[in-house]
């Protein structure tokens, strides 16, 4: 994957992530939140994916102005920085409408890749883990273009 | 609903800064991403702009156009999730 | 180029923070945190460092599940991950009760480098930004052992 832009001026990192529901298939932008242990959507947005909250259990999050409550749905599949996972785990809550972003992109996904934040020029890669010496010169031509 | 030729998302983003979009989206780049689309619809807000997707099928893209916090807002997302 | 490691079994990536306030040098566990826009030190840490917080200017937040009031100090330096900021503002919250932690590491001073986040090894870098394609060389020659 080349590196994904993102602008410099803006208060956060967003990025588009593909979420395939229950009955749709969606585009949202989410923030690439490493303060997030998890990710999480909003609840209009998994509503609009076919997903049942009344029914999905439930489990608490702990944010920095307080306890509350968040459903858990499954994600068919998820696609964002060039990773595609099936069946992911998300959590939903009503997030605040000053959150102009649909939701977070949290360190349950992020971890499965490393993570290069090109800060001067806006771009962020995301590169596998190494499996040896000739693998990292590989991964070495990916970043190199970033740098 | 506004119904219009493709054009880059980019471009469909600067006409309507401070709105929420609904975008079909027609084409990706080489990443995968959203490249261009027609435009369905600009909402005030989330709310109106995700009901309007129950009327629309295929690949659409919902965003807003402009900074995830108003002028003068900080934003702290930290979550800790207890699964 | 700085190297941090981090425990990567952890649900967050947490580090060592230096804080200089006006009764001296403070160090803080702090958690890695792209979903702040503004860097956040626990109020009760701030006021041990010998800040006032009484008179200081409020700043509205948006957290994940609420939207709260905060107090602006600017401390006189922060250090982490080799970079150093001097008169940082930073947002005082009270975080230590319900998170366990005594700050957020937002993106307002992250941006100041690029960053590699080897999340596997639990291993954090910044870089200085790039200026040629010899630098660029021996950036990379720093980001090898990381991969």
């Amino acid at each position: 994957m080349d590196g994904f832009r993102f602008d410099l001026s803006a208060p956060h990192i967003v990025v588009p992530v593909r979420i395939t529901g229950m009955q749709r298939v969606r585009w949202v932008n989410l923030v690439l939140d490493t303060g997030s242990t998890s990710t999480v959507i909003d609840e209009l947005v998994a509503f609009r994916l076919g997903y049942n909250l009344e029914s999905a259990p439930t489990v608490s999050v702990t944010t920095v102005s307080g306890t509350s409550q968040a459903s858990i749905i499954v994600a068919r599949q998820i696609f964002a920085l060039g990773m595609t996972v099936d069946e992911f785990p998300v959590l939903v809550m009503p997030l605040p409408t000053q959150l102009r972003a649909d939701g977070l992109l949290g360190l349950d996904f992020l971890r499965r890749r490393n993570l290069f934040c090109n800060f001067e020029k806006g771009i962020l890669l995301t590169l596998p883990s190494s499996r040896g010496f000739l693998h990292r010169l590989a991964i070495f031509a990916q970043i190199f273009p970033a740098l | 609903m506004d119904e219009t030729r493709p054009e880059p998302i980019e471009q469909i983003r600067q006409r309507y800064e401070g709105e929420w979009l609904l975008i079909k989206v027609t084409s990706h780049d080489e990443n995968g991403l959203p490249k261009e689309g027609i435009l369905l619809g600009h909402f005030p807000d989330r709310k109106a702009a995700w009901e309007a997707t129950e009327f629309v099928d295929g690949e659409v893209y919902v965003l807003f156009a402009g900074p995830t916090i108003p002028e003068g807002w900080e934003a702290v997302l930290h979550g800790w999730f207890s699964l | 180029m700085f190297w941090v490691r981090f425990d990567p079994t952890r649900p967050d990536v947490r580090f060592w923070v230096r804080l200089l306030g006006p009764r001296g040098i403070v160090w803080c566990e702090m958690v890695l945190d792209t979903g702040s826009s503004r860097t956040v030190l626990d109020e009760r840490l701030l006021a041990r460092a010998g800040y006032d917080l009484i008179a200081a200017p409020k700043a509205t937040v948006a957290t994940a599940n609420s939207r709260v009031e905060a107090k602006i100090v600017t401390v006189r330096q922060i250090s982490a991950l080799g970079i150093s900021a001097d008169d940082f503002p930073v947002l005082a919250m009270p975080l230590s009760q319900p998170l366990g932690v005594d700050g957020l590491l937002g993106l307002d001073f992250l941006r100041r480098r690029n960053l590699f986040c080897n999340l596997e090894k639990g291993i954090l870098l910044t870089l200085p930004f790039s200026r040629g394609f010899l630098q660029r060389l021996a950036i990379f020659a720093q980001i090898f052992p990381a991969l």
